[in-house]
């Protein structure tokens, strides 16, 4: 079966011009379907610059990035944000969600671009919502939602495309404790119970303690790849 | 589509002070611009109808040099073939031969120039109505002797009044000097002084017979049923008939040309500035949140909403803003006309100076279909040209705005 993801020797220089900053070197990287993966290190160590190349949100200055065997840079800027939408999922640390749109009209939002059926949509939202807990607020803007219950409708929401994969930068740096444990509760069950495979970031310990596979970064560089037993 | 409809307007709704400032700032331009095109509209054709029922009407026959020379040979040739033809014509409604002179009004008192009009009171006041405008006695009849009526303005500068006799003194076609007496039969006041100083009216027989020795016209004045039939029936006349010249109000009347083409030109400038407004204050809103929601842009593109619709959506928020503003500006518009429309305006103070050159003190402001179309059209326009840099700067957002750490 195809590699959810595979990279090689991806680098990325920002400022080539200027001042360059190598931000990411020679990482080569394989994920497979339902990994629970997490990207570690060092503020600055490129964490967030290599799942942006993951993602498809930027271009690499070299290596390569094929996604569900699909070299991305094969794809025109308007063709990889239609890529983006139906192979991967996206949560971030901050500015999630549609200010404007309640729970439910958010994750029902990104089907829509889907062209998918209504009647469907909103079932699947509903659905979706019930999976993360948020059957009881799905009626409510995020701007009422707790920063874990907003985390929870971006995962939902990321779900909600059926995609390939889900990148979630930094998705527990803004919450306490109980609510970061509950968001990771909710992704380990989506990936056990429906195979989806998640590549997350993290500064937290408790939370690379409980990933299965840690991809350690420093400097830009892959310094090491650990499979956990858990 | 729908979606995108909604999530606009919700963005609007993102900062209710500043859209309603927007809002209201579109409103009261859009309402006072239509007022001010309505009472423009109003003074324009209170004035058109004023002088086409009772000066200009809708054509007129003269002598080719007529008009430049004023010579009271210059008559309408055969004019009896003419009145015949216009009688059975369909379009035309009716139709006055005038016998023009200009010449001297004398009293015991002093002299004054006047312009001398021959009519025949049946067609005369089947054509205009300036009888209507009569403040004493009678407008001319046959009971009495070269009867004439004048301004009540022209009287009191002579210290005449009805049944007091004046002499007319004019050059007749043979360019001899005449003179005959008149007795005032009536008096008038027009909304013009210009006039009331200057026109008197006698029985266009009495003129001719003073004038030649037969019956001359000067002048036909004619009123159609429809106005819009005037240019067509002038055509037709001056290709049957020889020496004359049949000319429609528009030609006739430089006053209403002016008239027009000076309302052109105040609606230009008093659109340009709104829309100028208008222009800044999407531009500006637009702008703020562009700035403002950046990140939130970024992420709608990661997430796989292209850019087209990021465009569209900025444009719908300007659209729906400026749309929504507009159709309450010109809401309150409409309802401020139909109070007014029955009301009018009263111009007070400036009616003193209008009054000099002719023009009544109360006005009845209106607008055409076709007016707030153009409004309509116009801030549509406005707004798509406004909306188009901040929707062109939405659209090219970096994804990477919405991963960046804060
Ligand atoms: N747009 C950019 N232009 C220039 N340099 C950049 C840009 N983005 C990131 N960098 C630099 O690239 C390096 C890696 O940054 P990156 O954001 O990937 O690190 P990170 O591991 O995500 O850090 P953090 O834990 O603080 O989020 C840093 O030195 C950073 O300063
Ligand atoms: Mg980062």
């Amino acid at each position: 079966m195809k590699p959810v993801v595979m990279t090689e020797n991806l680098g990325k220089v920002y400022n080539p011009g200027s001042i360059p900053v190598t931000a990411l070197r020679n990482a080569t990287i394989t994920i497979d379907r339902g990994e629970f993966t997490t990207i570690v290190g060092p503020s600055g160590s490129g964490k967030t610059t290599l799942l942006n190349l993951l993602g498809g949100l930027d271009r690499p200055t070299s290596g390569s990035v094929c996604i569900n065997g699909i070299d991305i840079a094969t794809l025109k800027d308007p063709e990889l944000i239609d890529f983006r939408l139906w192979n991967i999922g996206f949560v971030f640390q901050h500015y999630n969600l549609i200010p404007v749109f309640t729970a439910r009209e958010n994750v029902a939002f990104i089907m829509l671009l889907q062209h998918r059926n209504k009647q469907q949509i909103r079932e699947r939202a509903d659905q979706l919502l019930d999976e993360v807990g948020l059957s009881h607020r799905r009626d409510v803007r995020p701007a009422q939602l707790s920063g874990g219950e907003q985390q929870r409708v971006a995962v939902a929401r990321a779900l909600a495309t059926e995609p390939k994969f889900i990148i979630a930068d930094e998705p527990t740096a803004n919450l306490d404790t109980a609510a970061a444990m509950n968001l990771l509760d909710i992704m380990e069950r989506m990936n056990r119970e429906k195979q989806i495979t998640f590549v997350f970031s993290t500064h937290d310990q408790r939370v690379i303690e409980r990933a299965r596979r840690v991809i350690t970064l420093v400097d830009g560089a892959i310094v090491t790849d650990r499979q956990h037993a858990s | 589509m729908k979606t995108l409809l909604i999530l606009s307007w919700r963005n609007i709704w993102r900062h209710p002070g500043r859209s309603s400032a927007l809002l209201a700032a579109i409103i009261s331009g859009l309402w006072a611009g239509a007022l001010t095109i309505a009472i423009s509209n109003g003074i324009y054709q209170q004035r058109t109808n004023y002088l086409i029922n009772n000066e200009t009407t809708h054509l007129q026959i003269h002598h080719p040099d007529f008009m430049t020379e004023r010579s009271p040979d210059l008559t309408i040739p055969q004019p009896e073939v003419i009145v015949s033809r216009l009688a059975q014509d369909p379009r035309v409604r009716s139709f006055s031969p005038r016998t023009l002179i200009d010449g001297m009004l004398q009293s015991p008192v002093k002299a004054s120039g006047v312009r001398i009009r021959g009519i025949d009171i049946v067609a005369e006041t089947a054509t205009t109505g300036f009888h209507r405008q009569l403040s004493a006695g009678r407008f001319l009849d046959q009971s009495t002797r070269n009867p004439l009526v004048m301004g009540q303005a022209l009287a009191a500068t002579h210290n005449m009044e009805i049944g007091n006799r004046v002499v007319l003194v004019f050059e007749d076609t043979r360019h001899e000097l005449t003179a005959a007496a008149f007795t005032i039969v009536g008096l008038f006041v027009s909304p013009s002084r210009q006039v009331d100083r200057t026109l008197v009216f006698v029985r266009a027989d009495d003129l001719s017979s003073l004038l030649a020795d037969r019956f001359i016209s000067h002048e036909i004045v004619i009123l159609l049923h429809d106005i819009a039939d005037a240019d067509t029936v002038a055509a037709d006349l001056n290709t049957r008939f020889n020496g004359i010249s049949a000319r429609t109000w528009f030609e006739l009347s430089p006053e209403l040309r002016t008239l027009i083409d000076y309302g052109s030109i105040t609606l230009l400038l008093l659109t340009t500035v709104i829309m100028l407004a208008l222009a800044f204050g999407i531009l500006n809103t637009l702008l703020m949140s562009l700035f403002e929601r950046r990140y939130e842009l970024g992420m709608l593109l990661c997430i796989g909403m292209g850019r087209g619709k990021l465009f569209v959506m900025m444009m719908l928020e300007a659209l729906m803003l400026t749309l929504s503003g507009a159709a309450a500006g010109l809401l309150l518009a409409a309802m401020a006309l139909n109070w007014l429309s029955s009301t009018g305006v009263d111009l007070g103070i400036f009616a003193a100076g209008l009054a000099q050159i002719g023009y009544d003190r109360i006005i009845y402001p209106f607008l055409h279909g076709s007016d707030y179309a153009t409004v309509v059209f116009m801030v549509i326009f406005t707004t798509l040209a406004a909306a188009l840099y901040p929707a062109w700067k939405a659209l090219a957002t970096n994804p990477l705005e919405a991963s960046k750490s804060r």
